[in-house]
């Protein structure tokens, strides 16, 4: 009789666990998988090219911490810009990638030798499936970088480690800007698709993606810059994508559920 | 004179380096030099401002203005460690004056031939002014180009690689293609001999006039660079460090009466310069006393301490022609044979 008491009782509580965890498990898997930078669907009707654009607000936004990167070059740790917003739509065909930043002055003017641009950067690897060195790459695993500078240069580049960035001939990344109370804002876009192999082909696959900054006005140019760690943006079939996220907790949760029944009905026959 | 036993030090994976010695008692300041390379070279687009050949008085600040406490430059002899320099900035070296030609030339105008807004440094903004005291002041004229280095700052600087010293003949050279002018050559070259262009996000630097040491003119003929070409006083000989036949061997390496600029910035110039010597200080009642007119401390500061045996070397032999003997080192201070004093075709079939 005791037996069956304590059996029930243990019952009661795992039953219990498994209703607790099938309500709250879907709610933590929405709060983001670290390093997850959401791409949201919008319309191109929505005009998300513009920085100011309606739709943005609806985007969620990621604060990317950055640091200075390491590098040879004097004074590499002196860089000044600490965060970047960033957020990420698509439509049909192109990837939007929104940076906003601070920056106490907008350095777009170079017309002398101490003078710099201030700039922004994305990286994304070639091929997608392998993660290259996150300081501009590899020979054996390139990035692609679109840069945007003040200055009014936009570049797509091909890097296989440090100081060798080249720019395509034909640049596909277009950009918009604002500069507006003290901040930057640059959303910088690409077809995900565009020919030619050594282009990141944004699609059916998570994409990795980092980014950097230079202050032009404390002389950061090269790879005296601030830098952010590996993100992700969330394209592929991968586990962590939200549907599928919901069905596996609740596959899991019913599975759970299932278990506890059959234990409890099992107890209450003994 | 060491009887030609040196060893020429060049930089690795170099065959053979070009040089330049310049001998400072024959320079007039004229920029007859200045303005030979500026027209050949960089005229506008962005290059407004740059000299890649300039020549300033000495005592003086310089172009671009205290070039000497910019910084650049290696710690020690061993080329381990850079000292970063700074760049300059656009108001040391001075901006490109504006004339208003038209005004004054054609339009009638009282105004006299002036520069437009009111500059306030340039290349040889302290020009004639030198130092010391009536009667016995002094200057002298100091023609500066890159000195083309043996263990150039500039290219350990540069983290694109896109200067470098090409294996022919050790010219520095920027590749404009891969330049993407980030200027970490400009802080680091000590002499501030390479130039930003804003017009073309490059830099841009003294090239030796390669084109024409190669012979790329209309008949396939080499020529020195213009700045030596056009010189008046022709106080510029040119041709390899590594020619054993040459004047610039002998100078720098046999008499060491050709010495680099501020050897103590340890890149290993390849442009030497025969130390002025200048008549002794005269007392107020006009003779002669045995005092320097340039005082050799200051001498010092520029060429290091070597001056002071190559300034000797220098007197020595000037007493041996005045005693009616033969000097070869006077010889070759004084040739005025072109083919001597430019050699450059002797390495053509190495
Ligand atoms: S003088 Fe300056 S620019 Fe020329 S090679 Fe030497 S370090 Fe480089
Ligand atoms: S042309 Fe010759 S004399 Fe005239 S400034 Fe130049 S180096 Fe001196």
């Amino acid at each position: 009789m005791r037996e069956e008491r304590s059996a029930a009782l243990a019952a009661a509580v795992l039953s219990c666990l498994v209703v607790v965890t099938a309500a709250v498990a879907p709610a933590l898997t929405s709060a983001r998988p670290a390093n997850q930078i959401p791409v949201e669907e919008v319309s191109g009707d929505a005009n998300p090219q513009r920085p100011t654009a309606e739709v943005w607000t609806a985007v969620p936004s990621v604060d990317v911490p950055l640091t200075s990167a390491p590098s040879g070059l004097p004074n590499a740790n002196d860089t000044s810009v600490e965060t970047l917003d960033v957020q990420a739509a698509r439509d049909q065909r192109r990837l939007y990638v929104r940076v906003s930043w601070k920056d106490g002055t907008a350095d777009r003017n170079v017309t002398g030798p101490r003078e710099f641009a201030d700039a922004v950067a994305v990286q994304l690897p070639v091929n997608t499936s392998a993660r290259p060195p996150i300081a501009m790459g590899s020979t054996r695993t390139p990035v692609n970088v679109w840069y945007w500078s003040a200055d009014g240069g936009t570049e797509e580049l091909l890097a296989g480690g440090p100081g060798s960035t080249t720019a395509f001939g034909n640049a596909t990344v277009r950009t918009t800007t604002t500069y507006d109370d003290g901040r930057w804002t640059v959303v910088l876009s690409r077809e995900r698709r565009v020919p030619g192999p050594n282009r990141t082909s944004i699609g059916g696959e998570d994409v990795d993606v980092a980014f950097a900054a230079w202050n032009g006005s404390n002389m950061e140019r090269s790879g005296r810059k601030s830098v952010s760690e590996w993100y992700h943006f969330p394209l592929g079939p991968g586990p962590q994508g939200p549907p599928y996220e919901t069905i596996l907790w609740t596959v899991a949760g019913l599975a759970i559920v299932g278990v506890a029944l059959v234990t409890i009905t099992a107890v209450r026959r003994t | 004179m060491s009887g030609g036993t040196s060893e020429v030090d060049l930089a690795e994976g170099v065959s053979h380096q070009v040089a330049m010695v310049m001998d400072l008692n024959k320079c007039v300041g004229c920029q007859t030099c200045t303005v030979a390379c500026k027209t050949l070279w960089t005229e506008g687009g962005g290059r407004e401002y740059m000299y890649w050949n300039n020549v300033e008085t000495k005592p003086g600040e310089g172009y671009p203005r205290n070039w000497g406490e910019s910084g650049g430059g290696w710690k020690s002899a061993e080329h381990g460690e850079r000292s970063p320099g700074e760049i300059p900035a656009q108001g040391d070296y001075g901006r490109a004056w504006e004339f208003d030609h038209e005004a004054i030339m054609y339009d009638g105008s009282d105004e006299p031939l002036r520069p437009q807004g009111d500059p306030t440094w340039g290349p040889n903004w302290d020009e004639d002014r030198g130092a010391g005291e009536h009667p016995n002041s002094y200057y002298f004229y100091l023609p500066r180009i890159c000195n083309h280095c043996t263990h150039p700052s500039c290219v350990e600087a540069c983290p694109r690689k896109a200067i470098y010293k090409r294996e022919e003949d050790g010219i520095v050279l920027i590749d404009q293609e891969r330049c993407r002018g980030y200027r970490y050559c400009v802080e680091g070259c000590p002499y501030k001999k390479v130039y930003y262009n804003a017009r073309t996000k490059t830099s841009e630097k003294c090239v030796f006039c390669y084109p024409r040491i190669e012979g790329s003119g209309p008949d396939g003929e080499t020529f020195a660079p213009a700045c030596a070409e056009e010189c008046p006083p022709q106080l510029r000989l040119v041709g390899f460090l590594d020619d054993e036949r040459g004047p610039i061997y002998k100078l720098v390496e046999e008499y060491e009466v050709a010495l680099p600029l501020h050897p103590e910035y340890r890149t290993e110039p390849n442009v030497y310069y025969i130390p002025p010597f200048a008549p002794p200080q005269h007392s107020d009642a006009g003779e002669t006393v045995d005092v320097d007119r340039i005082p050799r401390e200051y001498l010092e500061e520029l060429f290091g301490e070597r001056v002071h045996r190559a300034l000797d070397t220098i007197q020595r032999e000037r007493e041996r022609v005045n005693l009616g003997e033969s000097s070869e080192l006077m010889d070759l201070l004084t040739d005025t044979n072109p083919a001597r004093k430019y050699r450059l075709e002797v390495f053509d079939d190495a």
